[in-house]
C-alpha cells in the first residue's frame, strides 16, 4: 500500500461519507415543511380560519364497494385506489371551503355563556 | 370541513376543469397531515360528545372575548356549539361554551384544557395543543346518552 493509497483509504473515503450524510442533511431543498411553523410571539397574518367538524349525517357518500374499508375512512369515504374513483375527492361538492354568508343573523340572546381565557 | 371566512367567489371552472384539492392551496397555513389531525380530533370530540366542537384561528381584534363570543353565536346551533378561538398572534386562546354546553362543561374544566393547550402553544405546537385541548374537553363531557342515564 502506497502513501497515497493510505490516505485514500483512511481519509479522503471516511471524509466523504461525512460530506455526503452532512450535505443530505443541511442542504436547502433538503427538508419540505408544508405550513408555517409557529413560534411564539411572532405576527400571525394570515387569513382568519374556521374549522367545523364534518356533518354526522351527510357523509360525502356510503362506503360501499370500490371503497376502502381502512380505519376512519368512513369518514371521508375515500376511494380505494387513487385515480379510480370519479375524482370526487373529500374536498368535493358542498365539503369543501365555504364562505359564511356577509349577512349573518345577528346574535342570538342564547343565555349565559361559559368558558376560560387564556394567554401564553 | 372547513371554513374560510372571507373566500371570493371567483371559480369559473365546470366540474370537470374545477382545480381540485391538491391544486387549490387556499391553506397554507397547516400542513395537509396537521389538517388531518385537526379535522379528525373536530370530528370525532363532536360525534362522542353530541356538542359542535369548531375551530377558529385568526385574529380576535382588541376585545378578545366579545369577538369570541360574537364568532360563537354566529355559528350555527350556539347553544350546543363549543367554540375554540385561537389568536397566535396575540396570543391569547378564548373558549366559548354555548349555555347548554356549558352544563356539561364547566368553566373550570375549560379552564384545564386551556392551561394544557396554552403550555403547548408556548413551545410552537398549535396542532399538537389544539387537539389535545379537544380531547380533554370531550373527555369530561362525555357521552350524551351516558349523561342522560345520571
Amino acid at each position: 500500500m502506497t502513501v497515497v493509497e493510505t490516505l485514500l483509504v483512511f481519509l479522503v473515503a471516511p471524509l466523504a461519507v461525512y460530506v455526503l450524510l452532512w450535505a443530505l442533511t443541511y442542504l436547502p431543498g433538503g427538508r419540505k415543511r408544508q405550513g408555517v411553523q409557529y413560534k411564539p410571539g411572532q405576527s400571525w397574518d394570515h387569513e382568519p380560519v374556521w374549522y367545523e367538524p364534518q356533518p354526522a349525517n351527510a357523509p360525502t357518500h356510503a362506503a360501499g364497494e370500490g371503497d376502502t374499508q381502512a380505519v376512519g375512512s368512513s369518514l371521508y369515504g375515500e376511494t380505494a385506489a387513487i385515480g379510480s374513483g370519479d375524482g370526487a375527492g373529500p374536498g368535493h361538492g358542498s365539503h369543501g371551503a365555504t364562505a359564511i354568508t356577509a349577512g349573518a343573523p345577528t346574535p342570538a340572546n342564547v343565555g349565559p355563556l361559559g368558558g376560560a381565557r387564556g394567554t401564553w | 370541513m372547513t371554513r374560510v371566512l372571507h373566500a371570493e367567489p371567483h371559480d369559473t371552472g365546470t366540474v370537470d376543469t374545477a382545480p381540485n384539492r391538491a391544486d387549490e392551496g387556499y391553506d397554507t397555513v397547516f400542513s395537509y397531515r396537521e389538517l388531518a389531525r385537526l379535522d379528525e380530533a373536530l370530528t370525532m370530540s363532536s360525534r362522542e360528545t353530541g356538542l359542535r366542537f369548531t375551530l377558529y384561528i385568526g385574529d380576535l381584534g382588541k376585545q378578545t372575548r366579545l369577538r369570541a363570543e360574537e364568532l360563537h353565536a354566529r355559528g350555527g346551533d350556539p347553544a350546543n356549539s363549543v367554540l375554540l378561538a385561537v389568536s397566535p398572534g396575540q396570543r391569547v386562546i378564548e373558549v366559548v361554551t354555548g349555555p347548554s354546553a356549558a352544563r356539561r362543561l364547566p368553566d373550570r374544566a375549560c379552564a384545564l384544557a386551556v392551561l394544557s393547550m396554552t403550555n403547548s402553544f408556548a413551545s410552537g405546537d398549535l396542532v399538537g395543543g389544539v387537539v389535545n385541548g379537544l380531547r380533554q374537553l370531550s373527555d369530561q363531557a362525555g357521552h350524551p346518552r351516558l349523561a342522560r342515564d345520571h
